[in-house]
């Protein structure tokens, strides 16, 4: 999240240094929301104590609040930036993996890998089923957007309308399967898959925490590079081809970024929509059109969305939890449809 | 003269319409205009020089290698195609257009000046600042060819491949655009390859005519004079021939047929 901004280096720096600061005030401040109050003694104690705490306020905040907040910014970063790379690899400020289908084909691998892997009685190690779940999401969400690329380019080349109207039967499709499966599913697989159809960050933990921070460090290794080049998209292929881009490589890479990053997050928190939606077209409305400064920035919008999507949705009805999807569904749909109103003219 | 590419029979097919065979040799710093009727194939041929599309039979050779051993970025330094129409998604700003064209160039120390620079040479420096999707057709055409200049820059004895590039400009600025392009291209010896629907800008700015027809080459000849008879059975126009002091002979379209009466070449 905290990569150039600005061409200069004081500039990143500067930048660098403010998100730090940012992030660490969002920290404190959204700790404050929930059932148990958070006292600056218990950050004291956190700071101050080697071990981690077992009893009290102090333990709420390090083993529940803390973690969720993290989360809740890690993930919404993960939701913005794969937004960004659609949009951007899509040349379509609707794109979104939500609407598209990507998301809930990983859901539906998901879902088809609880009820049938379970009948199949095979006996996983321990250590890898913690994999499971991310590896069939990831190869859901990849085979969508292979089909996507492949199908809406056959079918409608170069049409806005045609790759939404895929998306959707995509999504139809995988609502399908997944509504299949609970059908199959015993009851305890089924409180399992409800899960996925709802969206929720109940699941936080360090280790979660531990695993995306991996993944982003992986990715800004890689993505520096990429963003960089990513502007190259809104020229269509063939320009992009003629000032030398190895344009279908560069899809391929982009494509795989995406599937990663929405089944990442569909793995562990289920189908969140829209945020990956907001945050780009936020993003571009704030700074314009240009990619290398659009994915940084959708990434931080989509993580401070998703935070106050989360909190609003475990403090609203405490100690009851409504579904973050419900929240982040009121806030875009509308936008949605703001969004086909503006750009009405491309899509006919 | 050295030779730039050389065009061994290529022919393809696309759906049910055949293209070719195509036999062509360019040389370095050549100015060919490619004049054809709507549909012949001239977009076809110029996509065959550029490399988007790929030939089923016959042999590219460009700058004696075959096009197809060429890397891509090693060929964005040597070939630059302006499109037909070339529409940027987002909005981008038209100077991270222009810019768009070094790309494939690491640590491009110059960028900066070289935008200012290939924005002045197309007419578009007062539009870099603007968003691409704010602009009109007539000013997305400059901010692409700035780019093409921007791509080029320091190249020498490269291609530059163009599809009309006029079509959406008010005469002045035709001229004038003309003028930057053959200059540009002459500065730096590149090679320019362009579809003009105006005989008369064709024959005043090209040194060599290259006329397709139903998807073939049926004619390749010196810009001039003689070429009159050759353009009237190319677009079956009668060519009223006239000499105005400064200005060389000028043909003015008139229709053989009434069915005949096309917008092709009458602007």
């Amino acid at each position: 999240m905290v990569f150039m901004l600005s061409g200069s280096v004081v500039g990143k720096t500067l930048f660098s240094f403010l998100s730090l600061l940012f992030f660490v005030l969002l920290l404190v401040f959204f700790s404050q929301f929930g059932a148990v109050n958070i006292e600056l003694n218990d950050w004291l104690s956190l700071v101050n104590s080697s071990e981690h705490p077992q009893s009290g306020s102090d333990y709420v905040l390090w083993h529940l609040r803390l973690p969720r907040i993290l989360f809740a910014i890690c993930i919404g970063a993960a939701l913005g930036l794969s937004g960004a790379l659609t949009q951007g690899l899509f040349r379509n400020p609707l794109a979104d993996p939500g609407l598209l289908g990507v998301s809930a084909g990983a859901a539906c691998a998901v879902a088809l890998g609880i009820v049938i892997f379970a009948d199949l009685n095979i006996s996983i190690p321990a250590e890898w089923r913690f994999w499971i779940t991310p590896a069939l999401a990831f190869s859901g969400a990849i085979l969508v957007c292979f089909i996507l690329d492949r199908v809406a380019r056959w079918i409608t080349p170069d049409s806005i309308a045609g790759l939404l109207l895929t998306g959707i039967a995509l999504n139809a499709l995988a609502a399908a399967i997944i509504g299949l499966c609970t059908y199959l599913a015993t009851d305890e697989q089924l409180r399992n898959l409800t899960f996925w159809t709802m969206g929720s960050l109940s699941g936080s933990n360090w280790m979660l925490i531990v695993a995306i921070g991996v993944l982003f460090v992986l990715a800004w290794w890689r993505l520096r590079k990429l963003v960089k080049v990513m502007n190259v998209f809104a020229l269509g292929e063939s320009v992009a081809t003629h000032v030398g881009m190895n344009i279908s490589r560069l899809r391929m890479e982009v494509t795989i970024w995406v599937a990663l990053f929405s089944g990442f997050a569909v793995s562990w928190c289920g189908m969140i929509g829209f945020v990956g939606l907001i945050a780009p077209n936020f993003a571009r409305a704030w700074l314009g059109g240009d990619q290398r400064k659009v994915i940084p920035a959708s990434m931080l919008l989509g993580s401070i969305l998703l935070l106050l999507a989360d909190t609003f949705a475990r403090t609203l009805a405490i100690p009851a939890e409504v579904p973050i999807g419900i929240f982040t569904a009121l806030l875009g749909a509308p936008f949605f449809i703001f969004l086909l109103r503006s750009s009405g003219r491309q899509i006919s | 003269m050295e030779k730039l590419c050389k065009l061994e029979s290529l022919s393809l097919r696309l759906g049910v319409k055949e293209f070719g065979p195509f036999s062509l040799e360019i040389t370095k710093g050549e100015g060919i205009a490619i004049l054809g009727p709507s549909g012949a194939g001239k977009t076809t041929l110029l996509k065959l020089l550029s490399h988007d599309l790929k030939a089923h039979l016959g042999v590219y050779q460009f700058k004696g290698k075959k096009i197809q051993d060429w890397s891509l970025s090693e060929l964005s330094r040597s070939r630059a195609a302006l499109p037909q129409s070339g529409d940027v998604s987002f909005g981008l700003l038209a100077k991270l257009v222009i810019g768009l064209g070094r790309i494939s160039i690491a640590g491009d120390s110059h960028l900066v000046e070289i935008i200012e620079q290939a924005a002045r040479l197309s007419c578009c420096e007062h539009l870099l600042d603007r968003g691409f999707n704010t602009l009109s057709g007539g000013e997305k055409a400059r901010v692409h060819l700035a780019r093409i200049f921007a791509q080029l820059w320091g190249e020498r004895e490269g291609l530059i491949l163009v599809d009309e590039p006029l079509a959406s400009l008010d005469p002045g600025l035709q001229i004038e655009l003309l003028h930057s392009i053959r200059q540009y291209a002459l500065n730096r010896n590149h090679a320019i390859i362009a579809i003009l629907h105006d005989i008369n800008q064709a024959m005043q700015n090209f040194d060599r005519l290259i006329l397709v027809r139903e998807g073939k080459i049926i004619g390749d000849m010196p810009s001039g004079v003689q070429a009159v008879p050759s353009l009237e059975g190319l677009y079956n126009v009668h060519l009223h021939m006239v000499n105005i002091d400064g200005f060389g002979p000028l043909v003015i379209p008139k229709a053989r047929s009434h069915a005949m009466l096309s917008s092709d070449g009458s602007q």
